[in-house]
């Protein structure tokens, strides 16, 4: 839940997606789901020279499962936030 | 079973009992079995020959003339007629008129049977079907009642209509054989011996007219039967394209699993109702014939009869066309039923849909019929026209037809597409989607807002506070960011607020109530409840947290201040002096025990590890201090206040504990709580305890900062700053001194200004004592920040006993001062040697061609150190700043030379320099524009 937590703050925001299959992907991001399931927006692939196929593309919903990682933008996220966050979240899987 | 199914009559007894006029009261119809399992065979045992008087017989060798005159004849007839009803109605036990009124039909011609050749002449007959069960109750009569030619009434159309009020075929026939019965028994006594020799002939001559009937009347049946086979089939054919063109016009074609109508039961009764009329006109025609029949015998029989029977066989066109109205409706009802389709097609569900299912059944042989009819007649048009003409009426039809035909198919693959999409539509009911918008919700909403979503709640509440939003309606900008997971605390009360929203909320509470209502039901193995509800998440959880790479048993804690162990070991910790062994580790504790006699324990200072462990621990306090603070109840609540106080001081004093404060300064060096500020995290932790520790405690911390200062990491590696070049621990350096500076300073600044006179005093002395070379303190950021902090500090507390906006006891006071000039002139001395090495321009070795941005960073650095001997020349006396002046001349003149002369790179630098020569100047009194060079 944490991860979706800060992807929800993340909206609108810059970001790049890398997939496993090696497609990087920079747009705004729209919208996440708790599959982490990712809708971008005014998107633009790293190399567009090896995937032609992209430049036409305007938007895309990515699968949660194919995204290797996220480049967040940094002044964007609050670490020492962050760092709570997953303080609560471990607390709460010790409880638990 | 016997012959024509006459039962146990032989055709000599039926004769007999004729001749006799024996009873036929109980004279079942005839059922006729050919080509039924239980056909005996007797029709194939029949001989075949003696046909060659046929034509002769049945007058199938002459053409049927038109010239008939119906109207006057059965006009002449009626007073007659009337009579013998009279006549029949008053004798009942007369032989003919015994005969069920029922089985009578109309007899016709044989001519206009056989020899018609009207494409309608074939049309009833082939729609007929055996049937073994004549319902002879229920039977439909044609009506007789009106014998004219003309159009007919309505009553004529509807077989099934109620024929009472006219008289009947029947009752007419059954009275025209009384008449016949009653005219004959005049002559019958002189013509008996000519007749029973005629019979003889009759006979063999009757014989032999069945044979061959029979054999025809078989091979009609086939005929019929296939074509029966073929209608049917056709009439399928056709319904399903009707269907087809449809289903556009439907407002939604149905689901597959449903069957088309043709196959629904209601559909299968009307068409059984119309075979069953088939098989019903069939019936009646058969019967026609085998009255035909009879009347052909009595014809034989009773020669004196012929001119009334004469008048009874021009009946037959009659009819005949009676027939065919009704069993098939007329040309123009044809056409108007042809209209009726084509509407039909156009309004799918239009009344004469009903019409059409049970309307006659051969309108499509009909159809077909007249379709040929036409174009023969078109052909014959065409011969008048030209060649060239035809070739182009030709190629414009067939223009016309492939484009029609065309438009058709692509209207039809249209239509067919959308039916395709179209036919999962509306497979989930409404509240099938509700039930899985419920499981959406539920799994996303939590009990707990602020620990599943806590980032993107304090996130969202950081930057509205940041943004300056007002946060009066938390709850619903929570549900609004929060996409609908957490609604927040649900206890505060709602003022204004529009009603839609007010609805919605409802809507969602009540389904969060709900969700959570069910996992208490569940307990503890909830979570996992409604896993996979709606296909498999990540095959873990579904709250979606990445896997954790690390593993660690959380019961494995080594000690029990640390509530569970940080699964991040590093190399470093594990050479540390600290986990050297577990016996030195026994060793301390036994020390630690015995020697508690009032000396205190020297202790190894703690492990990176240990720090870490602890730090977390702390963290965690602080994040449940924190949470406790936001649920605070409200002070009406006298219990819950008081016990919520109760957990938040526990909790704090938790907190106060594991900050090791009290520990005794000499226990270890560096001190355990300056340990616990040697990492960043432990530097940040800080000011988020400041609200919750007490002043006095705070205080008291503060001091023991003061008091190890000298231990502080920002301060032992401060000299590492003093270098250029850009290393990694330089870096390291430069961080935790900005994050000293912005996080533990920060916190003790409010401590500081609230600090009274001799306090400072005492903080200053302690300082001076703690740190073996105050020097050394001042040379770092943070030392000279603490202590511009203290001079600072003592400045406005001179300032407010001045103007007395304090008001102070005078003797208090001045002691104070005295002991405040005491500790600051021993400052003052200790520090008087290094005050060009206070400023880090100073101690950088610059090279040649230094960068000007690196100029430009120092300036900016030797800022503090202005600002300290700002406030330092405001504290010393007039002795002290000849000190200051002197010692501090050079630096101050170069600064004020290079920004007039123009040495530097621009106008930032320049203004920089002034500035912070300007910052120590003021506050002797002077400017640096007094300077003169």
């Amino acid at each position: 839940m944490l991860i979706f937590s800060v992807f929800k703050t993340l909206t609108d925001q810059q970001v790049t997606v890398e997939l496993k299959n090696d497609l990087s992907i920079t747009g705004v991001l729209k919208s996440v789901d708790q599959f982490l399931n990712i809708r971008l927006d005014n998107i633009k692939v790293l190399d567009e020279a090896r995937h032609p196929h992209m430049m036409a593309v305007k938007n895309c919903f990515i699968r949660g499962s194919v995204v290797r990682y996220v480049q967040l933008p940094s002044e964007h996220v609050d670490t020492q936030l962050l760092e709570d966050a997953t303080r609560r979240e471990s607390l709460a899987a010790v409880k638990r | 079973m016997s012959f024509f199914g006459l039962p146990e009559n032989n055709l000599e007894e039926e004769r007999q009992k004729i001749r006799n006029g024996g009873s036929h009261e109980n004279e079942d119809v005839a059922v006729y079995t050919w080509g039924e399992e239980s056909y005996d065979g007797l029709g194939d045992a029949l001989q075949e020959g003696g046909d060659d008087l046929n034509d002769e017989t049945f007058g199938g060798a002459g053409n049927v003339g038109k010239d008939f005159d119906f109207a006057g004849q059965t006009g002449l007839l009626e007073p007659e007629l009337a009579q013998q009803k009279a006549a029949s109605q008053a004798q009942p036990s007369q032989p003919f008129g015994q005969h069920p009124p029922s089985d009578r039909r109309t007899p016709q011609s044989l001519e206009s049977i056989w020899d018609d050749r009207s494409p309608f002449s074939v049309l009833p007959r082939e729609n007929g079907g055996v049937s073994r069960f004549a319902e002879r109750g229920e039977r439909r009569e044609p009506s007789t009642a009106q014998f004219s030619p003309f159009p007919e009434s309505p009553v004529l159309q509807q077989p099934n209509a109620a024929q009472t009020g006219a008289r009947t075929l029947q009752e007419i026939e059954a009275e025209m054989y009384a008449a016949a019965l009653h005219s004959r028994s005049a002559s019958q006594r002189q013509q008996n011996a000519l007749r029973l020799q005629q019979e003889e002939e009759q006979f063999l001559q009757d014989q032999a007219f069945q044979r061959q009937r029979l054999a025809l009347q078989r091979e009609r049946e086939r005929e019929q039967e296939r074509e029966l086979q073929l209608q049917a089939l056709q009439r399928l054919q056709q319904q399903q394209v009707i269907q087809l063109r449809e289903q556009p016009q439907h407002q939604r074609t149905p689901p597959p699993r449903m069957l088309p109508v043709s196959q629904s039961p209601r559909f299968l009764d009307q068409r059984q109702m119309m075979l069953l009329q088939q098989q019903e006109e069939h019936q009646h025609q058969l019967r026609l014939q085998q009255e035909l029949q009879e009347h052909i015998r009595m014809e034989e029989l009773e020669r004196q009869l012929r001119t009334q029977q004469i008048s009874q066989l021009n009946q037959g066109p009659t009819h005949l066309s009676h027939r065919r109205q009704q069993s098939g409706p007329t040309i123009a009802e044809l056409q108007a039923l042809q209209q009726q389709q084509l509407h039909r097609r156009q309004r799918s569900q239009s009344p004469a849909y009903q019409d059409f299912n049970i309307a006659p059944q051969n309108v499509h042989l009909q159809q077909r019929l007249l379709a040929e009819l036409a174009q023969v007649e078109y052909m014959r048009d065409f011969q008048g026209a030209t060649q060239a003409e035809q070739e182009a009426l030709r190629a414009e039809a067939m223009r016309k037809i492939v484009e029609a035909e065309k438009m058709e198919d692509k209207r039809r693959r249209k239509a067919a597409k959308i039916a395709h999409m179209s036919r999962y539509n509306d497979l989930m009911t409404q509240s099938d989607k509700d039930f899985i918008t419920r499981i959406q919700v539920s799994q996303l909403v939590t009990p707990d807002p602020y620990a599943d979503d806590f980032y993107a709640q304090v996130y969202g509440a950081i930057l509205r506070s940041r943004m300056g939003l007002q946060t009066q309606d938390e709850r619903v900008l929570k549900f609004g960011t929060g996409g609908g997971i957490s609604l927040g605390n649900t206890q505060k009360v709602a003022t204004r607020r529009p009603n839609a929203m007010q609805r919605m909320e409802q809507q969602v509470e009540r389904i969060v109530s709900n969700a959570r209502k069910r996992e208490e039901e569940k307990g503890l193995h909830s979570l996992h409840s409604l896993q996979g509800a709606l296909g498999k998440t990540s095959g873990r959880s579904y709250k979606a947290a990445p896997r954790q790479l690390l593993q660690v048993d959380d019961n494995s804690t080594t000690s029990p201040t640390l509530s569970h162990a940080h699964p991040h070991i590093s190399k470093e910790d594990a050479t540390s002096p600290a986990s050297e062994g577990a016996a030195k580790e026994a060793a301390k504790l036994s020390r630690e025990t015995l020697g508690n006699t009032g000396n205190v324990v020297r202790k190894d200072p703690l492990t990176r590890r240990q720090v870490l462990t602890t730090l977390e621990s702390l963290y965690d306090l602080v994040l449940k201090v924190e949470h406790l603070r936001r649920e605070q109840p409200s002070p009406e609540e006298e219990d819950a206040s008081r016990q919520w106080r109760k957990e938040y001081d526990d909790l704090v004093e938790l907190l106060w504990e594991g900050l090791k404060v009290m520990v005794p300064l000499e226990t270890s060096n560096p001190h355990p709580f300056v340990s616990l500020l040697t990492p960043s995290k432990g530097k940040k932790l800080l000011p988020r305890l400041t609200r919750h520790i007490g002043s006095s405690r705070m205080l008291t911390l503060m001091t023991l900062l003061v008091a190890c200062f000298t231990q502080l990491d920002v301060v032992r590696q401060a000299p590492l700053l003093d270098v250029l070049e850009e290393t990694s621990e330089r870096a390291e350096v430069e961080r935790q001194t900005q994050a000293f500076l912005g996080s533990v300073l920060q916190s003790i600044l409010p401590i500081v200004a609230n600090l009274e006179l001799h306090v400072v005093t005492a903080l200053l002395g302690l300082l001076i004592e703690r740190s073996q070379d105050i020097a050394n303190v001042a040379k770092t950021k943070p030392g000279l920040a603490l202590l511009t902090l203290f001079l600072s500090r003592v400045e406005v507390i001179k300032q407010a006993w001045g103007t007395g906006a304090e008001p102070v006891d005078p003797m208090t006071a001045g002691a104070s001062l005295e002991q405040w000039q005491a500790v600051f002139d021993q400052f003052f001395v200790l520090i008087t040697p290094h005050f060009l090495s206070l400023f880090p321009s100073s101690r950088i070795t610059l090279q040649a061609h230094h960068p000007t941005s690196a100029a430009l960073a120092i300036d900016i650095i030797d800022q503090p150190v202005w600002q300290f001997l700002a406030a330092l020349a405001l504290q010393a006396v007039p002795e002290q700043h000849q000190v200051l002046v002197t010692s501090l001349r050079d630096k101050v003149l170069e600064n004020v030379l290079s920004a007039n002369k123009g040495w530097v790179a621009d106008e930032d630098e320049r203004r920089t320099k002034l500035a912070n020569v300007n910052l120590f100047l003021h506050a002797l009194g002077l400017d640096s524009s007094q300077i003169a060079l």
